[in-house]
């Protein structure tokens, strides 16, 4: 009895926190006619007319364009991040590096409200000519993603047996050496977790999308709201919602494969932070 | 040996030392040149020192006040409501997460999508003639409120903040629930103790530490929200929805305030920098 009252507890919460990718859902499968007189829960004549609106590309509006660049956008910023975290990981597990101090620095970085460097980045970037550049967004990216990642590995790393290090170093290896042939491959679900949080934490990444790009390089958390001002006159909601589908999915498809791994994380990165 | 060994440690440590240098520790010295400077967008490169008179601008602004207000009130409430849910969620569907994991994998779904996105998503669920909410409020009761409208446009970002990022909480709790010992409780229950009473005396306090780094970090988050509530209201009217961090974007892209926007920031670093200090000397403490 009481186990029935949990299950209806579970599907009201579970309807709540998704209720707003169940309407978009919903509606993107509505005809532009069916949304204005029926906007409620249940389609009568279901429609995919929405989605090929969203695939047409047209000077304004490129679904294919903002899809590749939040792809490479969030690709970059994630093997940076992971690239530039490892060796430093390592370094302060087994050298002892700034374990002390400059680890709970990045990590707090998490906490820093990101708009205090969004001016003077953006200045720089403009110096640099990386302003509306997947590279230039990417590298902020890395920023943004580099505090989690620095944890994840640390603790992966943490977890490695000291024998493996130390067999080696008598066997005459230096530590780079190590910590690319053993260290690496031992720590690769670590490494498939950061990168894949990485991944999902950039491509939904908004603020410096907005700031930093204008056409070339605009992600799709971004570009999703051109399509609400499209062709004039009111917003053509199905079209709007199918584009937010589109846009919402990768991340959403990699989050329910992983979704383990990811609440670990999740957890490692609240309890160090 | 010993040196060597010691530079090669810091060799590893370099690039990200080094990129972070680059691209954290230059802006912000950027920031505080900027922040004591005349600076407008024609003058970028060449800024001359005024003193503190954009501190004193921004301090004198009352939108500046209005919106730190707005973030602390948005950042506790949200925080408190999520904190709150999500330990009754944790707890009370506890049982149903012992033989399957797969209900989790759709309370985390929310977690998974662009905040910006959501926000895009609740101007549909709320829009007066394509959203399904007034459509049901005026059918089942014949009136719905205008969600984003001055008076409930507040209360709208609250409910929005708090359904995505509840499960952040709930995940949070879920785990440190399932990580008491079950011997913990069987011994509780040995000693008499009912479902009640092993709750208060001994899972709630076991899990006390962990509520309190939900609840800050969810305050942080909820503080400098920024994606939906700029896509859902913008500052809002007269500016009664503007976060702190939409202020100083503002300030900045639209106004074309560069100063006053970066004293801003150099405020907001060095409030944050305070307490994630003191908070750090706290945790250090108690550990000891």
């Amino acid at each position: 009895m009481l186990n029935a009252l949990r299950w209806v507890v579970f599907a009201i919460a579970a309807f709540a926190v998704n209720f707003p990718v169940i309407v978009t859902l919903v509606t993107s499968f509505k005809s532009a006619r069916e949304i204005s007189t029926n906007p409620g829960l249940f389609i009568e004549t279901p429609t995919l007319e929405n989605y090929l609106t969203v695939l047409q590309v047209s000077d304004r509006l490129n679904i294919f364009l903002y899809l590749a660049n939040s792809f490479a956008a969030a690709a970059i910023g994630t093997g940076i991040a992971v690239l530039l975290a490892l060796p430093m990981a390592y370094a302060m597990v087994r050298g002892g590096l700034g374990a002390k101090t400059l680890l709970p620095l990045i990590v707090n970085l998490r906490a820093v409200p990101l708009v205090i460097f969004a001016i003077p980045i953006y200045m720089m970037f403009q110096w640099l000519g990386l302003l509306d550049t997947r590279f230039g967004l990417g590298l902020v990216l890395a920023i943004v993603n580099v505090p989690l990642v620095l944890v994840i590995l640390v603790n992966a790393i943490s977890e490695v047996p000291l024998d493996l290090d130390e067999a080696a170093l008598i066997d005459g290896a230096s530590r780079t050496a190590i910590l690319f042939r053993i260290i690496a491959p031992v720590c690769r679900p670590a490494i498939a977790t950061s990168l894949i949080f990485g991944f999902i934490t950039a491509w939904n990444e908004f603020l410096f999308g907005l700031m930093l790009t204008t056409s070339k390089a605009v992600p799709v958390t971004v570009g999703a709201s051109f399509f609400f001002a499209a062709s004039g006159g009111g917003v053509q909601w199905g079209v709007a919602a199918a584009v937010m589908i589109v846009g919402a999915l990768p991340p959403m498809l990699l989050g329910l494969l992983m979704y383990r791994q990811i609440s670990r994380s999740m957890m490692a990165g609240a309890v160090k932070g | 040996m010993r040196i060597a060994e010691r530079t090669e440690w810091n060799l590893l440590a370099t690039p990200l030392v080094a990129f972070l240098l680059l691209c954290l520790g230059f802006p912000a010295l950027v920031n505080l040149v900027y922040s004591v400077s005349e600076i407008s967008f024609e003058t970028l490169r060449s800024p001359t020192l005024s003193g503190f008179g954009n501190f004193a601008a921004v301090l004198q602004d009352s939108a500046f006040w209005r919106a730190n207000w707005f973030s602390l009130r948005f950042g506790l409430l949200t925080a408190l409501l999520e904190c709150v849910l999500g330990l009754f969620l944790a707890i009370f569907l506890a049982p149903l997460f012992k033989e399957r994991s797969w209900p989790l994998a759709i309370l985390m779904l929310p977690l998974m999508v662009a905040p910006a996105l959501v926000g895009l998503m609740y101007r549909l669920v709320l829009h007066e003639f394509a959203g399904p909410v007034p459509y049901y409020l005026w059918q089942w009761f014949g009136n719905s409120p205008s969600f984003l409208g001055i008076n409930s446009a507040f209360w709208t970002l609250v409910a929005v903040e708090t359904l995505q990022w509840t499960p952040f909480a709930f995940l949070l709790f879920h785990m440190a629930y399932h990580a008491i010992p079950e011997e913990v409780r069987e011994a509780a229950a040995i000693d008499g103790a009912n479902a009640f009473q092993r709750l208060t005396r001994i899972e709630l306090p076991l899990m006390t530490p962990i509520l309190g780094v939900a609840l800050l970090i969810r305050f942080i988050d909820g503080f400098r929200v920024f994606d939906n509530v700029y896509v859902l209201t913008g500052s809002g009217a007269g500016g009664s929805t503007a976060s702190l961090s939409i202020y100083i974007y503002e300030a900045f892209f639209k106004q074309g305030a560069i100063g006053k926007a970066v004293a801003a920031s150099v405020l907001l670093f060095l409030a944050s920098f305070a307490i994630l200090y003191g908070l750090n000397m706290i945790a250090r403490r108690r550990r000891k």
